[in-house]
């Protein structure tokens, strides 16, 4: 398939890769020329604007930061939407607000271009491996399309509902990932303020009833206290302010969820955005134990 | 002086009255030509649009729900900004977040127009005694020019510093509030559920440390279940929304609005938007299991 790619970052270099490597005719255009550069070598086709890679393609895939940056991607000047010909598939991965991706895939609509949005969870290490976990918001006849695409990219996709589901499946799965990683968090620091050894904490409780995915990686980083790897936390602090934002419109309380936004504000503050998650270990440990 | 005033709810109509009776010239404009009836009746000139509002008045002043409103009352179309004549100052006294009122106003120094931010505490029985809280963030002369007028609306008038910083105090006055609201419905509640007199414990706390106007005002009126607003709860919910969006741009922890703000979103949910925020209560009698 003739597929184009936008979003060359930590999560998208891998994931283009991939579809080179399963033998798509890949094109590319990226803002930082240089973003691109390993992928041309690979044999991608390298492209002057979002427009042209639109017209080079029948899929374009997205994975960029912001709801601002998809809608400009689409909809910008020399945007998507003004290169993708009648039947063109727009598969965005990014974390944006359901609002925004039913809002671009309406506008599309009206161009006889679908939309398909297609978050993931697993990280730059699932990126690699081609073993996301991939959450659908499309039409069905959409979603058949791409699916190909999609699954040399992750290990499940589900198709969560119509347009909008995906973003709000990855809204759910940033609330419970988070928040485990600041209980993961809180159990460290209180187990350090005893002076009990974390690695053991950690290898006891990784037997029982709380283990999880996030005490084994995000916990283990926490014991290393190997804060510069992972996911960047200025990430999760975006999400969080779409999952709350969302909250406030549809008169949904999120207690846990607030709170764990308070947390990550403050994360922030301390210039901790560009290090891991892991880092909700060191904001409780801004208020010092014993301190007064 | 000739005071325009766009936007005349439950807030905006007293105000604008008070202007009118404190002597000034006041031209009206809103959305629903039957909104602007009252104040025609009281003297009040009807505009057809707020372009032609800003031609004829010196202070032109909005009372709207969002910045969305304020940015349309000021910049849309049929806008102040498209028929301000010549030293208008353009004074917003909703509530909208400091960034939103910021570059409303950068906007409007684009075309020569002076805004002033001037939010308002007091609710409905402050707007029509005229004893508001006036926060005011603008130029200082400008801000002078308009005293008079604000004067007219309210009891305490501050300049609290630049373009935004009225709106600041705003959510400082929003925090506060709310979440006073918040603990005042839980002390009463508690004090229900745990076999007391809540309307006694009002009445000891209010001698002691524990006093705060909302204890007084609003606690009386938990106790007499009246959820008549008012101020109501999802507009109290808008501006913890504002104040918590304010805190993740900053990157500040507010544990205690957040909890609060969860606690609107609750009542906005569930139906209890249109009640005052007092419903606060009815909200955690519902979540207790109670009364």
């Amino acid at each position: 398939m003739r597929v184009g790619f936008v979003g060359l970052g930590a999560m998208g270099r891998p994931m283009a890769m991939h579809l080179l490597q399963a033998g798509h005719a890949l094109s590319v255009w990226a803002r930082r020329p240089e973003a691109a550069a390993a992928l041309v070598e690979h044999g991608a086709c390298r492209c002057g604007t979002p427009a042209e890679l639109a017209a080079a393609s029948e899929v374009v895939i997205t994975i960029v930061t912001t709801s601002r940056d998809v809608e400009d991607l689409a909809f910008g000047a020399h945007g998507l939407a003004a290169g993708f010909e009648r039947g063109g598939i727009h598969v965005d991965m990014s974390t944006i607000a359901p609002t925004t991706a039913r809002a671009l895939a309406a506008r599309y609509a009206q161009l006889g271009i679908g939309w398909v949005d297609a978050p993931v969870s697993g990280g730059e290490q699932a990126a690699r491996a081609a073993t996301l976990a991939i959450m659908a918001g499309a039409r069905a006849e959409d979603l058949e399309r791409v699916r190909p695409l999609l699954l040399a990219l992750g290990q499940t996709l589900v198709h969560v509902g119509e347009v909008g589901a995906g973003q709000v499946a990855k809204a759910c799965n940033q609330m419970i990932m988070v928040a485990a990683i600041q209980a993961a968090a809180e159990a460290m620091h209180l187990a350090n303020a005893h002076g009990v050894d974390l690695a053991r904490v950690r290898t006891a409780l990784m037997g029982g009833s709380a283990a999880s995915r996030v005490m084994e990686i995000i916990g283990g980083r926490m014991v290393d206290r190997d804060f510069a790897a992972g996911i960047q936390a200025r990430l999760h602090h975006k999400d969080f302010g779409l999952v709350l934002a969302e909250a406030a419109r549809l008169g949904v309380p999120l207690p846990i969820a607030a709170q764990v936004a308070q947390q990550l504000d403050t994360l922030m503050s301390n210039g901790w955005g560009l290090d891991d998650t892991a880092s909700l270990l060191r904001v409780l440990e801004r208020v010092r134990v014993g301190a007064g | 002086m000739k005071v325009g005033f766009i936007g005349l709810g439950l807030m905006g109509r007293p105000m604008a009255l008070n202007v009118l009776n404190a002597g000034h010239e006041v031209h009206v404009w809103t959305r629903r030509a039957e909104s602007m009836q009252p104040l025609v009746e009281a003297g009040a000139v009807a505009c057809t649009s707020a372009a032609a509002l800003a031609g004829v008045v010196n202070v032109a002043i909005s009372m709207v729900a969002d910045a969305p409103d304020v940015e349309q009352v000021a910049l849309g179309p049929e806008g102040v900004a498209a028929g301000a004549g010549a030293g208008l100052v353009f004074v917003d006294m909703s509530t909208i977040s400091p960034a939103a009122a910021q570059s409303i106003a950068a906007r409007l120094a684009g075309q020569g127009i002076q805004m002033l931010d001037a939010p308002v505490s007091g609710g409905e029985i402050g707007a029509i005694n005229a004893t508001l809280t006036i926060m005011v963030g603008g130029d200082a002369a400008a801000f002078e020019t308009v005293r008079p007028v604000f004067e007219a609306m309210g009891k305490t008038v501050s300049l609290i510093g630049a373009s935004g910083a009225g709106q600041v105090a705003k959510a400082c006055n929003q925090i506060l509030t709310g979440v006073g609201v918040a603990a005042v419905a839980e002390a009463l509640n508690f004090a229900t559920r745990s076999g007391v007199d809540a309307g006694r414990v009002r009445e000891a706390l209010l001698g002691g440390f524990a006093y705060s106007r909302i204890l007084e005002n609003h606690g009386q009126r938990m106790l007499d279940r009246n959820f008549k607003p008012g101020f109501k709860a999802w507009m109290h919910q808008k501006d913890m929304r504002i104040v918590l969006e304010e805190a993740h741009r900053l990157g500040l922890a507010l544990p205690s609005s957040a909890a609060t703000a969860q606690m609107f979103n609750a009542m906005v949910g569930s139906g209890l938007g249109e009640d005052d925020s007092i419903a606060m209560l009815k909200l955690l009698e519902r979540m207790s299991g109670g009364a």
